[in-house]
């Protein structure tokens, strides 16, 4: 099977921010210390081709909280499938976010 | 500013989102910057730093919406080159760090004073079809005497003038009010209904003035600015249709202006209803400032032309009045300019000046990132002519170093908007005060569609250098000669390099000379004696209006009292109170004569400056005695008449006598003034600035007329001199003017020092900015020949081995290499001093007390240039010095 998105160097780094719980673009662009204007190209092409999925955060809280609702990512099963190939071309890439080292 | 940063930017640019996508694209942006703004503002206030990184990944979504247009997509051409282009950059980073430092400075700095040229000069009047408003004054014998314009010059031209669709007074002036429960000296204008119509601007709330609000007899109105509703009602609606009381009057709260709004500047708290009779308005009472609106197609010749034939006629007008014949006297003629430049005034030329020395500062820095291109350009020269040998063409090569060139430059641009924000922050806060429409400046999309010209413009001017290496004939040889530097290139080579480095050394010498005079100017201003002495004095003022004392002696007992009071206070030397002081508040003008010097038929009136005085004018002012005594409460309506004049005043009539015991008096016409004597002379003391050609001026007693029925200045300047420091004193002065009148405040407090600070501050304005920018000039023109001669002496390492081989010493290559500096530095400094040449009467119009040929600074600062030029060239000299004969030449 083809690749549905080519896998570099910034696109893995953003899928394993996503999968370590830095689900915002901000969040990612904190996370993974990308330059600002690559991360969210980034986020909309994994959307696009089924690898993430982007949601609206309950209006409840957004409400309670008094600030406008943010949209979040999360892995789709494409995602979590492609996050084998992640591990296999970048084999150390899951250190930059273990506790202590982001 | 509670603004999430960004936000605005984020609405802008969605228009570049595809429709569909675009309101979910912003709320997802405006989610974001909001919670990140939030969590930040969480942590305290945040600061300059915090803003900068929101505001800059809000920039960054330009990628996200480019990639949403599908832009992103196709790396074709442009796109291709910029992203190859930001790869050499980034390998490459010095050479990348140094150039986008630079233009960042460059940029910045002309950011920043455009900025204050756009919101001064440039952007029209905040008020609808402002190119049609005019000031509407008058002057006599040539502009000698100002006169601003009568209610009955005011009655006439709106009766009779048809260039003229509508015209208003105002006058700015103080009151007192009492705003929860403390008296307060706030400013106030004074307006005709038509004031407002003129202006084409209407209340937010409520309504403006009516007509018959501008009669005599129509009772007290008030319009309240939108700020001073917020501030001492809560912008409560209800208050429209109340009364409150001011200075003892009570008028009626009508309305509420817009945010803002002002003339001809926000400052006026509240407007009162100014009124005129139509049938009689005196000719006489120039107190009023006048604005018109003139008609559709109408110019401001024909205006002055119209204007002009009614004052002519005059006589025809006011029959009856006593004034024409002194009107007459004067050579009165209307003075009318757009508003805009009667607002603007004389700061023009100091900011195009500025303008244009930034300009200067760009263009050094641009020269700078040529030279860094082309020794960039020299060691690609070959991978060029490889690449144009596969098949690249001359528009290829253009576009790879221009993209270069523009990525530097947008990354400078960045930095420079950076700088920008904070140095007009900082600029407002040292700005002189004179300096008008001050509220209107502001970083906007005018000035960065100003600062993206710019950053384009300068990306085609430094880009254009290298590419003159790489002209059509050249490749294929260059790829001939493997690279080798053949002996020929050098020259053409040199010639560009050392061209750039001469022309900045030029600008710079420009700079630094235009500096230099700057600083002189203020040199001289400060060394001016103003006639006074300002240190250690305070100075406040007082009015006490009949409905607070009604009898003048009640006042007077007052100003005894309170003096007496204030003398105990720790550390004071002397009290003083005058109509007018020395650089706080204006003097008035009026006709005098003297008992000696009858007027003759044909001969002008004599229009000096009045004051009064009471207290200790000598003490608490510092005027200086030049012959007799100085006045005191003996002097006045319930003792002697006497008066004080100025030096000038007794050079005019008395040049070789003394003027002792003569006798003056006003000369108004109508009802006979009465005479004073004169018994002492002072010292002539500035007035409203420093470089003025000092008037002749008369000081009368604090109270005038009969002792039983006499008038005394109610509206005052409190000035105490104190051993200690000033400000201290102030609490003190309060409490005792409270205690003895409760609803009476000291309004304009400060300090003669402050306000000689203030005198001085357009000219210390223009030096710091100068200054600054001529320090910069010369740092990047110094960079600029360190970088040069360095590079010289790297490509003669083989000569220079050789000659050291043949026993040169090193003291001989070093100056060898030095002068080269040499030479450069003079041939800019000889450039340098003919521009400067060029410009002196541009100069000139800035200083004050120095010529702007002024040979000390010339000289001065051209030897600083060529010295601070070969102590740059040094250190590569020093290497030279130090090649290493026979490693030079194994090298090639």
């Amino acid at each position: 099977m083809g690749r549905l998105f080519s896998l570099t160097y910034p696109t893995a780094v953003v899928l394993m921010a996503i999968r370590h719980g830095h689900r915002y673009g901000f969040d990612v662009m904190d996370a993974t210390g990308l330059p600002d204007g690559t991360v969210y190209p980034i986020l909309r092409r994994l959307e696009r081709r089924g690898v993430l999925e982007g949601v609206w955060e309950d209006e409840e809280i957004a409400r309670a909280d008094q600030r406008p609702a943010r949209r979040y990512y999360r892995l789709t099963a494409v995602g979590e499938e492609a996050l084998g190939d992640v591990l296999e071309r970048f084999p150390t890439i899951g250190r930059l976010f273990e506790p202590g080292t982001a | 500013m509670n603004e999430v940063p960004g936000l605005l930017w984020i609405r802008r640019i969605a228009w570049l989102v595809p429709r569909s996508r675009r309101s979910s694209w912003c709320r997802e942006w405006e989610a974001e910057l909001t919670w990140a703004w939030r969590r930040m503002s969480g942590r305290g206030e945040p600061g300059w730093w915090g803003r900068l990184r929101l505001q800059l990944r809000a920039w960054s979504s330009l990628t996200d919406a480019l990639w949403e247009r599908g832009e992103t997509m196709t790396m074709t051409g442009w796109t291709q080159d910029l992203r190859l282009a930001l790869r050499s950059l980034i390998r490459h980073r010095a050479f990348a760090l140094v150039s986008i430092l630079t233009l960042g400075l460059g940029i910045g700095i002309n950011t920043t004073v455009f900025t204050l040229v756009d919101g001064v000069l440039l952007r029209p009047l905040p008020f609808p079809e402002s190119e049609e408003l005019i000031s509407l004054q008058h002057e006599g014998r040539e502009s000698d005497d100002q006169l601003p314009i009568s209610t009955g010059l005011y009655q006439l031209y709106r009766d009779q003038a048809r260039t003229i669709e509508e015209i208003g007074l105002y006058t700015t002036n103080q009151v007192n009010l009492i705003v929860d429960g403390r008296p307060e000296r706030i400013e106030v204008q004074f307006v005709t209904p038509s004031f407002f119509t003129t202006l084409g601007v209407s209340p937010e709330v409520g309504r403006a003035f009516t007509e018959e609000e501008g009669l005599p007899g129509a009772g007290n109105y008030i319009l309240l600015s939108h700020a001073f509703w917020r501030d001492a009602w809560g912008g409560d609606p209800g208050i429209i249709g109340q009364s409150i009381e001011v200075s003892g009057n009570v008028a009626e709260v009508v309305g509420v202006m817009p945010r803002g709004f002002g003339f001809p500047e926000p400052g006026a708290r509240l407007w009162l209803n100014l009124q005129v009779d139509p049938e009689n308005a005196p000719l006489s009472n120039f107190s009023a400032d006048g604005v018109a609106r003139m008609t559709d197609g109408s110019s401001i010749e024909a205006v002055v032309g119209e204007v002009g034939g009614l004052v002519d006629r005059m006589e025809e007008f006011f029959p009856e009045s006593g004034a024409v014949t002194f009107l007459r006297g004067v050579g009165i003629a209307p003075v009318v300019v757009p508003m805009k430049e009667a607002i603007v005034g004389d700061v023009s030329t100091t900011l195009w000046v500025l303008l244009g020395t930034v300009g200067f500062v760009l263009l050094i820095a641009c020269a700078n990132v040529a030279n860094l291109l082309l020794v960039r350009a020299e060691s690609r020269q070959r991978e060029m002519a490889l690449r144009s040998a596969v098949g690249a063409g001359r528009g290829d090569i253009v576009r790879w170093f221009m993209s270069e060139s523009l990525i530097l430059s947008a990354a400078g641009a960045i930095i420079g908007v950076g700088i920008a924000v904070a140095a007009i922050r900082l600029t407002l806060r040292f700005v002189p005060n004179d300096l008008p429409r001050m509220a209107e400046i502001g970083l906007d999309v005018r000035v960065l569609a100003f600062t993206a010209v710019l950053t384009v413009g300068s990306a085609l001017f430094f880009g254009l250098f290298p590419l003159t290496r790489f002209g059509s004939g050249h490749l294929s040889d260059r790829l001939r000669e493997g690279g080798a530097r053949g002996a020929t290139e050098g020259a053409s080579r040199h010639l560009l390099r050392n061209g750039l480095v001469v022309t900045q050394m030029a600008l710079a010498l420009v700079l630094l000379i235009g500096s230099g005079l700057m600083f002189r100017s203020f040199q001289a201003l400060r060394a001016l004696d103003p006639g006074f002495d300002p240190e250690g004095v305070v100075t406040a003022q007082i009015a006490i209006p009949g409905s607070v004392m009604e009898e003048p002696a009640q006042v007077l007992n007052f100003y005894r009292e309170a003096q007496e009071r204030i003398l105990a206070l720790p550390g004071v030397q002397a009290v003083s109170y005058s109509a007018a002081a020395p650089l706080v508040r204006g003097w008035s003008y009026s006709t005098m004569e003297s008992e000696d010097h009858p007027r003759g038929e044909d001969e002008l009136p004599v229009f000096g400056a009045w004051n009064h005085v009471g207290g200790d004018p000598t003490g608490a002012l510092g005027l200086r005695i030049l012959e007799g005594r100085q006045l005191d409460w003996r002097d006045g309506a319930d003792g002697n008449r006497s008066m004080m004049i100025s030096r000038t005043m007794k050079e005019l009539w008395w040049p070789d006598e003394s003027p002792i015991g003569r006798r003056m008096r006003f000369a108004m016409g109508g009802e006979p003034q009465e005479w004073y004597t004169i018994v002492g002379v002072v010292e002539n003391a500035a007035q409203n600035s420093l470089q003025e050609t000092p008037r002749e001026m008369v000081y009368w007693p604090l109270t005038v007329g009969h002792a039983d029925a006499f008038q005394i200045m109610r509206n005052v300047v409190l000035a105490v001199r104190t051993t200690g420091e000033p400000v201290a004193l102030v609490p003190g002065i309060r409490d005792i003017v409270q205690t003895l009148s409760p609803s009476t405040p000291l309004a304009n407090v400060q300090t003669l020092e402050e306000a000689m600070d203030r005198a001085t501050s357009r000219t210390s304005f223009t030096m710091t900015l100068l200054g600054s920018a001529s320090g910069i000039a010369l740092l990047l023109g110094l960079v600029g020949i360190y970088g040069v001669i360095s590079y010289i002496v790297s490509q003669r390492t083989r000569e220079i081995g050789v000659r050291l081989a043949l026993g040169a010493t090193g003291t001989s290559v070093r100056n060898m290499v030095v002068r080269q500096g040499l030479v450069l530095a003079s041939i800019g400094m000889v450039v340098g001093l003919g521009a400067a040449w060029a410009m002196r009467s541009v100069m000139g119009a800035l200083l004050f007390g120095v010529s702007a040929t002024d040979p000390l600074t010339w000289g001065g600062l051209s030897g600083i240039l060529v010295l601070t030029a070969v102590a740059a060239s040094w250190l590569p000299a020093w290497r030279a010095s130090r090649v290493d004969p026979a490693g030079a030449l194994r090298a090639e």
